[in-house]
This record gives C-alpha cells, structure tokens and sequence, in this order.
C-alpha cells in the first residue's frame, strides 16, 4: 500500500456481478490498474479476476499460534518446575497432559487477536477513522471498481471512462476527497 | 457432460483377485505364525480390526451423503457417487462384525473372553450387574445382527435412490431429505453402540464415553482419504473430469479438520483417565505404555494422525497438489489403521498360558499388577489387590503401580509368569489389511460401474462444477 493514500478516483458502477466479472477481465487485459474492487456481497471467482496474491494473513496467525503455545509450555513450565512446585494429586511437577487445554486455549486467543488485529490494522479499520465511501449504492445493488486517477492525465482518465461503459458500467463518475474526509 | 460409467476393467479385477489373495495368505500367515497359548488371537484381532476399520469407512460414505443432502450442500455433487460406492462394503462388514461376535460367543476364540468370563463368574459384584443384561449373549448377538440389517438395508437403498433418474423432481427431493435424516439417526446409535459391542468389550473393564465419537472420527480421516484416493485414480483413468483441484482441496480440508478432531477426542480420553487416576481406566494405558511396541505404535500414530497433518495438510499447496495431497491420505490410512491396531491388538493377544492362573490378570514381572481386583476369583485375594490399589494410589504418581512381590496376584502362581504380547504389525498383519482393501475395492468398483459416475438430472449438479475455492 501507499504511503500517501490517492484522493481523486474514477468510478464505475455495474449492476450484474457477470457482467462486473468480465468487466474486470477485460479492464484488467488491457492493462488498466484497478485500486479497489467493492461489492454487496461476495462474488466467487473475484479474486482470480482482479489477480489477488494469496493472503499472508493466516501465516502471521501460525506465527501468533506458535507465540500462544511457547509462551503458555514455558510459563506453566516455569512455575510448576522452579517457581513454585506443588505436589497435585500424585502427579509429576512437569505435568504435561494437563498443560495442553491451556496451550490450546492460548494458541487459539493469540491467533485469534493477532490476527484480527493485523486485519483491522492493515485495512486502516482503527477507532475513530472516518471511512472513505466511493458510492452509497455498493451496499445495495451496485458492483464498483475504483481506480485511481491521483497521477493519470485527464486523456488517461477518459479512457478509463470509455472501457468502463463499453464493458457495461450502468454509471461512471469521479470521486474526490478531501484531507478532512478521512484516509 | 456425457453420461459415463466407469468400465470395470479385466486387469483392475485382476489386480483385485490379487489383492484379496494376498489377504487370504495374510490369513493363513498369521494362523499358521500365531503362539500356540494364544488361541488365535492374531487371527481373530486381524479380522476384527479390518472388517470394523473397512465398515466404518463405509458408513462413513453413507453419512456424507447423508449429512450434505441435509446441510443443502451442492460441493460434493460431483463425487456424490463415490461415496455412496464406498458404502457397499456395509452390505458385508456388519456380517462379518457379527460372525467374528459369534465365534467369540461359541468360543472359537478368546477375544471376547473377559466379557464371557464376567457373565460367568461375576454375578454378585454390584459393578457388573448392567454389564450382565447387556452383554447377554442373545442381546450383544441381536443388536450386532440388527446394525449389519439396518446398514446392508440403507446401502442398497442409497445406491438405488440415488441412483435412479430424476432426481430433480421435487417429490424426490424431498423424500432424499427423509431418507438422509433416517440414516443420520440410525447411524448415530448404531456407530456408537458397535464401538461398545465390538471393540470396548474387549476390554470390559475400561470405560470412554467418548469412544463412539472416537471411532468415528477415526474412520471418518480414512474416509476422507480414501475418496480422495479414488478421485485422484479415477481421474488418472479420464473420468470425473469436471472434479478438479477445488473439489479435493475441499475434501482435503475436511480430512484436515476430522484429524484435528481425532486429536481433539484421543487427547479428551487420555487426559481425563490419566488425571483421574482411576484403576479401572490408568489398566488401560500402563497395559500399552509397559509394552514397548504399543507406546511405539500409539505415540506414532499421534504423531502421523496429529503432527503430520497439522504441519503438512494445513497449507493450500497441499491440498491442491494431487501428488501431495495422496501421499497424505495414504498415510493418513495408514495412522488410522495403527490406531485401530492399538485399540483391537492388545487384549486378544496376552499370553494365555502364563496368565490362566490368574484369569486373564496380566501381570508383569516388573512392577504392574493390571486387572487385578477383577479377575481375582477367589474373594480374598480379589479385596486385597483392590485394596492394595486403592492405597497405594494415594502415595504413589502411579495408583496401578503395586510393588512386585508384596500384594495378591502372582502369589496364586507361585512362580514368575512374565506376560508377553504378541500383537505387531507385521507381513501378515499388512497382507490381511491389503486383502481386506481389495474386497473394499472391488465392492466398491463394482458398485461404481452399475450407474453414471456423475448424478446428470442432480439439482446441486450446476453448483458442484463450479465450485471455486478462493483464497479468503
């Protein structure tokens, strides 16, 4: 992502999510760079058309897991060996069995929040943030492509326009925020 | 699509024949190799643990059918047949489950001995008074004769229901939905209750009440697997061209998330016996761990049914490469019939001879005194182990451990009798499981060749072809 987010965008509005998906594929072909793709609900074979990498996403939360599960083994390890052996029912002081259910729970707690908040952190969903809405209509009925127009010429931008309508966008309108409108 | 039925080659039923053939020398193999003390045992246990291992993966097709028809589920359309192939193999497991119960009952065998011995000899001890209506040779007999009729009776009319045209006719689908609630039903209690007739009565001493689900979960992995097996031959032969890599990365999470399931129910069961600490249930461990082959078998199979899909099957890649993704059902085949192995292996397989003195008490040189407050005929002795047990457990980490020499049990030999388990996995042990997967196969083929491989007038047909696995 860039550093500095785009204010001024192109967008276009379908309104068949078949046709939206060829849109793409044919955008895409010729070599028009699509900034953000929102619709109302999810449309499968989306990802394959915009060209998506597969998330990272559930890597960290191996590695938010793997945190969960060191640091519980070597915690109940610590203080059932050296900080503060007790003698429960009979059993070792390195109790193992019984460490798991908590191991588990951890693993589970810490890939759960680091991974929800590396989502929320990575889609800039903090507290707070006022977001950035191209087009009320893509909660109803309307599929929308954003592109960004920040550095394109207004000859660049027309062309954007004509694909758009020529793939079957119902509607093609420019969007500009200002600072104050959010991120 | 064209409407294909997969052609049941000569050389395929020659490799069958072949197959099974390997499976009857397994049988003489493990005859003719068994010890003499051991009243077959091997024999016996080989057969058990296949026909109940094959039977369940055999149900198991009938309860995805089953469970999908309920959820609305439309991934699996495509495959649907294959599952309910795989169920032919109920039309005979159930029977072979209840021929190997009526040999035990008949005394063929000694697997179900300890049952048999409590029905004789146990009337009074108020622990066995349920155990004594429900094992009633008429009774086990009856219920294990009424699963093999239900499940025989539900996988031919799977095959024919779903089989027969017009499944989108709307009173059709309707009626599937009936019949796929019914066998849900019936599967339910039967899998549970054939876990208790057929394998914890082996050891009637050890309680789980979870082993139903257990056993489920277990085949359940070797049923995922297999389908993903036979998917990746068929495709290799040129049908089911339409499944691709979406319908196995599917499957195989489903084999990912059944073994993590598995996992979930063997650590619940050992857990809660190990912190309890209770005689009854710890026998059932000190029995495997004090064996230095079963601790191999058991914690190998953790590690395969765990570890391996945990760190392998957890990445899309895998389950996505037809290469990998086989290589990990085949072995997850494998980890699941080990752990059947442990659960089938151990009991029938004691050293007969040196543990008659003391009624099936296995007792080890060393340290452990198992079964003892059980099988102890004579009253006095019988107290004074349980006892001994009972107090010990208070000081020592281990409640079964009872010190060599100071309590009951091998005083009524008089001699030392070091108890020796013969159960391995060996050549027999792998020829009798490849025997037994070649008459699975060969039900299974055949079953597959009678109709079209894909359900053409299906409702769920269109969503089935493309179903897309993205990356969210």
């Amino acid at each position: 992502m860039d550093s500095v987010a785009p204010n001024k965008f192109v967008v276009g509005l379908w309104d068949h999510e078949e046709v939206y998906l060829h849109a793409i594929e044919h955008l895409r072909h010729k070599g028009v760079k699509i900034y953000d793709s929102l619709t109302p609900f999810p449309v499968h074979g989306l990802d394959e058309a915009l060209g998506m990498k597969e998330t990272r996403l559930h890597t960290a939360g191996f590695f938010f897991g793997a945190t969960g599960t060191t640091l519980a083994l070597s915690f109940m390890t610590w203080v059932m060996t050296t900080n503060y052996p007790i003698d429960f029912g009979g059993k070792p002081n390195w109790p193992v069995p019984s460490f798991i259910p908590i191991t588990f729970e951890l693993t589970v707690l810490f890939a759960a929040w680091g991974m929800t908040l590396t989502y929320l952190v990575r889609n800039k969903l903090w507290p707070g943030r006022v977001p950035r809405i191209y087009d009320k209509r893509t909660t109803d009925d309307r599929f929308a492509l954003v592109f960004d127009a920040e550095s394109l010429t207004d000859a660049e931008i027309n062309s954007i326009k004509d694909a758009c309508k020529k793939e079957g966008a119902v509607d093609v309108k420019d969007k500009v925020f200002t600072e104050a409108e959010g991120l | 699509m064209t409407n294909e039925k997969f052609e049941f080659t000569d050389s395929l039923k020659k490799n069958l024949y072949i197959m099974m053939g390997l499976g009857l020398l397994g049988l003489v193999w493990v005859f003719l190799g068994d010890h003499e003390s051991n009243h077959h045992g091997r024999l016996w246990s080989n057969l058990l643990a296949n026909s109940y291992y094959f039977t369940g993966i055999a149900l198991f097709g009938m309860f995805v059918v089953s469970a999908t028809q309920l959820a609305y589920g439309g991934w699996q359309t495509l495959m649907k047949r294959i599952f309910i192939s795989m169920s032919a193999f109920a039309r005979i497991g159930g029977f072979l489950l209840l021929l190997i119960l009526a040999a035990g009952i008949a005394d063929v065998h000694k697997l179900y001995e300890h049952v048999s011995h409590i029905m004789h000899t146990g009337h009074g001890d108020p622990k066995y008074s349920t155990k004594l209506v429900y094992f009633a040779s008429w009774f086990w007999i009856g219920r294990v004769f009424v699963y093999a009729l239900l499940w025989a009776t539900f996988s031919i009319v799977f095959d024919r229901f779903f089989g027969e045209a017009d499944q989108s006719s709307q009173a059709k689908y309707k009626k599937s939905k009936l019949l796929a609630a019914a066998f849900i039903v019936v599967f339910a209690v039967s899998e549970s209750a054939v876990s208790w007739d057929m394998i914890m009565s082996l050891d009637p001493h050890w309680f789980s009440t979870l082993f139903g689900w257990y056993n489920f979960a277990s085949y359940g992995c070797a049923a995922w697997a297999t389908s993903i097996l036979i998917i990746i031959y068929l495709k290799s032969k040129g049908y089911l061209n339409q499944v691709n890599e979406n319908h196995v990365h599917d499957l195989g999470k489903m084999l990912f998330g059944f073994s993590i399931f598995w996992t979930y129910l063997w650590f619940s069961q050992f857990m809660l016996q190990w912190y309890a600490n209770i005689p009854e249930d710890t026998n059932f461990w000190v029995k495997r761990f004090d064996e230095p082959y079963f601790k191999v078998t058991i914690f190998g199979a953790l590690i395969v049914n765990f570890l391996f899909p945990l760190f392998f099957l957890i990445k899309r890649s895998a389950k996505r490469n037809f290469k990998m993704i086989g290589f990990g059902a085949a072995l997850l085949i494998f980890g699941h019939y080990v752990d059947f192995f442990n659960y089938t292996f151990v009991e029938p397989n004691w050293n007969h001879e040196a543990m008659e003195h003391g009624h099936g008490a296995a007792v080890k040189s060393e340290n452990v005194v198992m079964l003892a407050e059980a099988h102890a005929t004579e009253a006095a002795h019988g107290a004074a182990a349980t006892d001994a047990v009972k107090h010990e457990g208070h000081e020592a980490s281990a409640a079964v451990e009872v010190k060599h020499g100071e309590h009951g049990v091998e005083s009524k030999h008089g001699h030392e009798a070091p108890v020796k388990n013969f159960a391995s996995i060996g050549i027999g042990e792998i020829l009798v499981f490849i025997g037994f997967a070649g008459l699975f196969l060969f039900m299974f083929f055949s079953n597959l060749s009678k109709r079209n491989i894909v359900p053409e007038d299906d409702p769920y047909l269109k969503e089935s072809e493309k179903l897309n696995v993205t990356w969210a």
